[in-house]
């Protein structure tokens, strides 16, 4: 039928722009002026913990002179001045952008792959297995993670930052996989999914190429969401004196190394904590427009 | 029909949701959106289907697949038993039977590229991989009336005929025998619904295909159709050739469906059967002729109530589901017995009647 092809063509030709579903919502959060600040903010904030061995201008863990250097108001040797160790505060919040980031990196993968397989599992069979797991999961949630953390590294005293990240990605994934059940069930019944069903397609080939990919946009706005509630809840551990072990520096370390004399040392504290604010509200910002232009899309 | 086997062969086909209530999920009822349907489809004809939404018609295209789990009855495509197959034979199965949807928007995974989703039955069946599939996706476009570069656009930056066309071509990717069309124009615009509507007729006629073509809307089913089964309710309550069907339909429920397509002629007055009421529950359907209380025909009376009409042979080849258009198999004794006042009387309103 070669007429029909050109008929076709001619009269309704589709725009030429050609441009997947997934760069088209990445332009629709550009659209925004605040989430490119945010993203610019954060961008630089990733920087510089992933450059943090060529920018940080001393070692974050020297103490060079523990009774002379200690305790130093912010000045231009130590623009944010030295702690009660003499070690330089801004080498040390930049070293703790990188470990706190990673941190709350690494946790949310875990938790996000946690949540993903067991939401998508339980939204696909649904039924009596389906029941089943979303009662589990409320019992989980019936348990405030702060206190469950508390608990655990209570316990274990000695844990290493592995074992802390897997614990904060174990506690995580509980809120995700509501969410991605949710949206797995809503959408399992849609005609595309029978007519993958009606080509003889598997249930994982299914789950994999035709339910998950539709889902990417909430499961992307939960995470990062994920990983800035793991920030704060790392550095409260931390600031509690059960999370990343010192002499390591994580934000929520130096705001503790200076806790005890913040209204007069405010420096020890206030710096670490602003980055960490900072941090937190860009991915907050970042999570608010990719849910905006998951809506809108909708 | 002519002798040979049909392709399709549908046998007592049921099936009921369940209808589930308070904390324990006890069954209170069952919705019976097919209640006891049987019928042929033969080689390289198309069954149309028609009836109002929610008369069991997608049900029963989609049991056929196996889309849907039926409750009872028996499916047999070429002669084997679709129900009894396991995993392995259903995949199989699948490439021989496919389905186009109604819904041009929702039938296509908007996260795959077009090429993606014609590929993906090429794949599931390892029919051609690398430059031999990209090839087939090319030609299954050309064949469906769409450009072969589109195979890297999205599903979004086509109109609801192109993206018609492309649930087609993906159908047709694992060359089916049998494909079922579920309304597959009733979304579209009329203009383009004759365009789709042309190029199912031309592929069907290029490739051997035996289609079930399900509509709500009787004249697309005339162009189409070889036969018509129409359904109410669940059930099949007349099966007749085009050409029968709507010149000499004999159920009181056709000839009110026929009385109400319109016809292209400012001049024509038509009589309309206006059907009272509403069509009941199918959770609670009506005793006997699921059709009798809004029957217009002049023999009704409380025979029709009690008992459930078979469908029956009125003419050659020309079933219908009614006790009181004869010939029929109830006889009068029987109808009498169950309350029947008025004898089987011939009625074709001229209202009914096609042009």
């Amino acid at each position: 039928m070669p007429w029909q092809t050109q008929d076709f063509a001619a009269a309704s030709g589709p725009t030429p722009q050609r441009e997947s579903p997934l760069a088209l919502s990445v332009r629709n959060i550009l659209r925004k002026p605040s989430s490119r600040v945010a993203l610019f903010v954060l961008g630089v904030i990733v920087l510089v913990g992933l450059l943090a061995p060529l920018i940080a201008p001393y070692n974050p863990a020297a103490q060079p002179d523990i009774v002379g250097l200690k305790d130093l108001p912010p000045s231009l040797a130590h623009p944010f001045g030295t702690d009660p160790y003499s070690r330089d505060v801004l080498s040390r919040v930049i070293y703790g952008a990188r470990l706190s980031l990673m941190i709350g990196i690494l946790a949310t993968i875990v938790s996000l792959t946690l949540g993903v397989a067991y939401g998508a599992i339980a939204g696909y069979a649904g039924g009596i297995l389906d029941a089943v797991m979303m009662r589990v999961l409320d019992a989980f949630l019936s348990i405030p993670r702060l206190l469950l953390l508390i608990g655990v590294l209570v316990a274990w005293p000695k844990l290493s930052i592995g074992a802390l990240v897997v614990f904060l990605g174990l506690t995580g994934w509980f809120g995700l996989s509501r969410i991605v059940r949710g949206q797995v069930l809503a959408l399992k019944h849609a005609e595309f999914v029978t007519a993958a069903q009606a080509l003889g397609a598997s249930r994982r080939r299914i789950l994999w190429r035709h339910l998950l990919p539709n889902i990417v946009s909430p499961i992307v706005v939960a995470a990062t969401l994920g990983v800035a509630h793991v920030i704060v809840l790392e550095a409260g551990l931390s600031y509690l004196g059960i999370g990343v072990p010192k002499p390591l520096a994580s934000w929520g370390n130096i705001i503790q190394d200076g806790s005890d004399q913040f209204p007069t040392m405010w420096w020890m504290s206030l710096f670490p904590g602003l980055f960490m604010v900072l941090t937190v509200m860009t991915l907050n910002i970042l999570a608010e427009s990719l849910s905006d232009a998951y809506e809108r899309r909708r | 029909m002519n002798g040979t086997e049909p392709l399709v062969s549908v046998r007592n086909l049921k099936k009921e949701f369940p209808i589930r209530k308070g904390i324990l999920s006890r069954q209170v009822g069952a919705v019976k959106a097919v209640n006891d349907v049987s019928f042929d489809v033969a080689r390289g004809e198309t069954l149309g289907v028609v009836g109002e939404s929610g008369c069991g018609k997608t049900t029963t295209g989609r049991s056929i697949l196996r889309l849907i789990e039926p409750t009872s009855g028996e499916i047999r495509f070429e002669g084997r038993d679709v129900r009894a197959m396991g995993t392995s034979e259903l995949r199989a199965l699948r490439r021989e039977m496919q389905i186009i949807f109604q819904d041009p928007v929702s039938s296509l995974n908007p996260r795959m590229a077009v090429g993606a989703i014609i590929r993906e039955g090429l794949t599931i069946h390892k029919l051609a991989e690398g430059a031999a599939a990209d090839a087939r996706v090319r030609q299954l476009l050309q064949e469906v009336g769409l450009r072969p570069e589109y195979s890297n656009r999205y599903p979004h930056e086509f109109s609801g005929g192109q993206r018609q066309r492309i649930g087609i071509a993906r159908a047709l990717s694992v060359e089916p025998k049998f494909i079922v069309c579920d309304e597959p124009v009733s979304a579209l615009d009329v203009s383009v619904q004759a365009q789709v509507i042309n190029l199912l007729e031309d592929l069907q006629r290029d490739h051997d295909l035996t289609y079930m073509f399900i509509a709500h809307d009787l004249s697309v089913v005339e162009h189409i159709a070889d036969r018509v089964a129409v359904m109410y309710l669940g059930k099949i309550v007349e099966l007749a050739t085009v050409e029968d069907l709507y010149s000499t339909p004999l159920m009181p429920y056709t000839q009110a469906l026929l009385s109400a397509v319109p016809v292209a002629d400012p001049h024509a007055r038509k009589e309309r059967i206006i059907l009272q009421g509403d069509v009941p529950s199918p959770a609670n359907p009506p005793s006997g002729c699921v059709f009798h209380p809004r029957c217009h025909h002049p023999a009704k009376d409380a025979a029709c109530a009690a008992i459930v009409p078979p469908l029956e042979e009125k003419t050659p080849g020309h079933f219908a589901a009614c006790i009181k258009q004869p010939p029929t198999t109830v006889s009068w004794e029987q109808q009498k017995e169950a309350g029947g006042v008025h004898p089987p009387e011939r009625y074709l309103p001229l209202a009914a009647v096609h042009a």
